[in-house]
């Protein structure tokens, strides 16, 4: 009976350290390519190119989605912020999904809006439109506003907007988020400069908007979140978007455009059946469908992501919302790899079947789970007296002292690229929180994560994101 | 205390010594992953120490080179402006004060004159031009052109653009061949603007293809440089093998509204390039040439829907009448959606005959057919 325990035991340690070993050497990668992503970024992008494109007939046109769901509170001066993106060719769909407070009310009164005759289109499937709107106001004719009936997604709503979207590209964000005005020119500028691929998603970095300031829907002065646990989202932000996105666009793996602010190809997305309504993590299900829908169809595809911050997002402020939102996203998860584990190590799906899908598979899906079979054992070992304390001690420092210089990484390569914060004060606070990380967030990420796995498999039903706003400094005081 | 730190030094070392192999490897990466974040923290004040130090200093030297370009050279009482720049003596000494041994000053200085020689015209750009030339400001761009960087030269040549100066041919020409795509890009932009020959000559040769942001840049340098002399496209149109180059000819043609590349366009309709064929349909279309209405019928069935969409769209912008009974039918019969709207779209477009069939189809379709008319008609809707 020792033998076999030991023979489990050793063959668990084994497995662990591959498993470590190989997540080290990925974050090593990553930080590496990152930097040399984000190099090349900064040397083929100038202001000047970007006033070129805003002066240019030749500017492809691209449309804005925002689903709204009972968003009175914000959404005049969400959408007077869409308003103030500075792109020659654009218009904005802002989606009312079946709201029950004055959403919609507010913005017909507020933008001059009258219900039109609009040959709606469905080519992907959603709940009933009721009605679409359009200004008489000309400073607003590039807004248009769809009332349907709820369909309990973000993933309906949006779908509805691309179905009646005029152009062949549509960036996808949330009503509450606040654009940079650059945010177009920035995201159509890589689609114009792909050679031989098709870009077919594109992405940028977000941040936490919760300490910034804003007037009138503009960021008037970016600050980090003087609360800990959406500071803690700000520096997990800057290390997934500006360390591993950039790392992962320098491979074209790029494993997800966030839902916040994401530039799509409207005729794969529409190919490829449009955004699940019946997903937790409708973002990452959708660029996982369009990737696979591309590689079907021989199309050579690429997804890219920039490091220039062009949207702010209100983060979860308290335990309860923030857990609610980390359940959600793993559940998403666990659903995604359960949908498309066909991919998984198929080489015919390329990059992705071998490279993308198996590392959301072992390193997102699997660490929670991996992370507790670890706790366990190590309790059992140590109530047993097998464990070696200096030598574990020893790991465990290295573990903290390693997760703690890539987090550190990202802040510098962050800092180096874009000076964001105006006081060293505030950069030194933000590179505190990588020594905290690892004690107060990292544990919570996993239990959050833990518990989605379990409504998953448990199949508890769950609705979209009703998250609490507290809105804007500033904005919120106007609305 | 000397003994002390010997002491953990030495049980330090025991320690890794007598460790297993992975112990001392994660032993080896605490040292690294510390040494790292320290370094990553130094060098992050560093950074933002210098930063802030260069933002004072420009504070400071800004006002100072604007006041001195605006007094002594843009609203300098003194400088004659019925001379020709060429023979002012521009008064270089006051811009003496400046630090210009710096090269950060020099930048700064630099930038403020292409800043606002892309304000003014006439003799206050060329009196800007030979400040620089004057204050050697040329030479950094010169040192620029020949580093082995390319964005260092990419650089220059955007200067050199700025402030219109010469490049030679033989400087330009294998640069506008280079294999980085972003340096080949900037001197194709550079050829164009300051080759006194052939601004158009590497249409010739150019093998790799266009890309959209290449033309974005390249249609903005053509269409904003004064004195240009522009080429008949169509030569490009008919001979180029590069069909991005191709593509590109037809934007310059409908912009310029170059009718006398139609007939090489003509041609181009029968090209097995669907969206070269497609190109050429838009163009002509809004170059409102009657005479290809035909060709566009006859080609019709034959097409891909992207192909139709732009007939459809092409008839209504041509607006002759000859073929309302044609975007009738096909809005009446046509399967796809987007033929429909587009016919329907052309149909209210279109004066004349075509107001009749508008009405008739107003009185006798219904369902979605109706919408997409209404749609088509409502001034508020503009797609």
């Amino acid at each position: 009976m020792d033998t076999i325990t030991d023979v489990i035991l050793r063959f668990y340690e084994s497995a662990i350290f591959v498993y470590g070993l190989t997540l080290i050497l990925v974050y090593a990668l990553l930080a590496i390519l990152s930097l040399v992503a984000i190099r090349r970024y900064l040397s083929r992008t100038t202001q000047k190119q970007l006033d070129v494109l805003a002066g240019s007939p030749m500017a492809p046109g691209i449309t804005i989605l925002a689903p709204a769901y009972n968003e009175g509170l914000t959404i005049i001066a969400n959408v007077r912020s869409l308003l103030t993106v500075n792109y020659p060719r654009f218009e904005i769909v802002i989606i009312n999904d079946g709201s029950t407070d004055n959403t919609l009310e507010q913005l017909i009164q507020e933008f001059d809006m009258v219900a039109v005759d609009f040959a709606y289109n469905e080519k992907i499937r959603t709940q009933p439109v009721r009605q679409i709107f359009k200004s008489r106001d000309l400073a607003y004719s590039n807004l248009v506003v769809i009332d349907k009936v709820n369909g309990k997604s973000k993933a309906d709503a949006t779908n509805a907007g691309i179905n009646i979207a005029s152009f062949n590209y549509f960036l996808c964000t949330d009503v509450d988020c606040v654009l940079h005005k650059d945010t177009l020119l920035e995201l159509i500028k890589p689609v114009l400069q792909e050679g031989k691929r098709r870009l077919i998603a594109i992405g940028a970095t977000l941040r936490i908007a919760n300490s910034s300031e804003f007037d009138e829907g503009v960021m008037t002065r970016m600050r980090p979140p003087r609360k800990f646990l959406p500071r803690f989202q700000e520096v997990e932000y800057i290390r997934s978007f500006v360390l591993g996105k950039m790392g992962w666009t320098y491979l074209n793996c790029v494993p997800n455009v966030s839902g916040g602010l994401g530039l799509f190809d409207k005729e794969i997305a529409i190919k490829s059946g449009g955004y699940d309504h019946s997903s937790f993590g409708e973002d990452m299900e959708l660029l996982t469908r369009m990737c696979i829908f591309c590689k079907d169809n021989r199309i050579d595809y690429a997804v890219r992501y920039i490091p220039r911050t062009l949207c702010w997002t209100e983060g979860p402020a308290t335990l309860q919302i923030f857990g609610r939102q980390r359940t959600r996203w793993a559940r998403g998860l666990a659903q995604l790899i359960k949908a498309h584990f066909h991919v998984f190590l198929r080489p015919r799906y390329g990059r992705f079947g071998m490279v993308v899908f198996p590392y959301n598979f072992f390193f997102e899906v699997l660490a929670p789970l991996i992370e507790l079979s670890g706790i366990i054992v190590y309790i059992i070992l140590a109530v047993s007296g097998y464990i070696n304390w200096p030598y574990a001690i020893m790991l465990l420092i290295f573990v903290y002292t390693y997760a703690v210089m890539i987090s550190t990484m990202a802040i510098l390569w962050d800092q180096l690229s874009f000076r964001y914060y105006k006081t060293v004060r505030e950069v030194l606070s933000l590179c505190m929180m990588p020594f905290l990380e690892f004690l107060f967030y990292h544990p919570l990420i996993t239990i959050f994560s833990l518990k989605g796995y379990f409504y998953f498999l448990t199949g508890k039903r769950s609705t979209w994101g009703n998250m609490q706003r507290q809105g804007f400094q500033k904005a919120a005081a106007k609305a | 205390m000397n003994t002390t730190i010997s002491d953990i030094w030495q049980e330090i070392r025991y320690f890794y010594t007598n460790a297993p192999l992975a112990i001392q490897i994660a032993m080896v990466f605490i040292v690294i992953a510390v040494s790292a974040t320290v370094t990553a923290y130094l060098v992050i004040l560093r950074s933002r120490y210098r930063s802030h130090r260069r933002a004072k200093q420009l504070q400071k030297l800004m006002p100072k080179i604007d006041d001195l370009l605006i007094n002594e050279i843009l609203a300098n009482p003194d400088i004659p402006q019925d001379v020709h720049p060429s023979k002012i003596d521009i008064p270089t000494m006051a811009f003496e004060q400046l630090p210009l041994q710096k090269r950060w000053a020099r930048t700064a200085l630099t930038e403020r004159i292409i800043h606002f020689r892309s304000n003014v015209k006439g003799n206050s750009g060329a009196l800007l031009r030979n400040l620089y030339l004057q204050l050697d400001l040329d030479k950094d761009a010169a040192r620029k052109l020949k580093s082995p960087r390319w964005d260092h030269k990419v650089r220059a040549l955007s200067e050199y653009v700025s402030l219109e100066l010469p490049i030679s041919d033989v400087t330009l020409l294998p640069l506008a061949n280079s294999r980085n795509r972003e340096l080949r890009a900037a001197a194709r932009q550079a050829y164009i603007k300051l080759s006194k020959n052939e601004p158009f000559k590497f249409f010739d040769s150019v093998t790799d293809p266009l890309l959209p942001w290449d033309q974005v840049e390249l249609f903005r340098i053509i269409t904003t440089t004064e004195d240009i002399s522009i080429p008949n496209f169509a030569r490009w149109i008919t001979y180029s093998s590069n069909k991005s180059v191709v593509s590109f000819c037809l934007k310059l043609v409908v912009h310029y509204n170059q009718i006398a590349a139609v007939p090489a366009i003509i041609k181009l309709l029968d090209n097995r390039d669907h969206y070269l064929r497609g190109d050429a349909i838009n163009a002509l279309g809004k170059l409102r040439i009657k005479e290809a209405e035909d060709k566009f019928a006859q080609l019709y069935t034959t097409q891909p829907l992207f192909c139709q969409v732009e007939i459809l769209k092409a008839l209504g912008r041509i607006n002759s009448g000859k073929y309302v009974d044609f975007l009738r039918n096909e809005f009446l019969h046509a399967t796809e959606f987007d033929l429909r709207k587009a016919a329907a779209r052309s149909i209210a477009r279109n004066s004349g005959k075509a107001r009749e069939v508008l009405e008739e189809l107003l009185a006798t379709t219904s369902g979605q057919d109706l919408l997409i008319l209404k749609h088509c008609m409502n001034p508020l809707i503009k797609y």
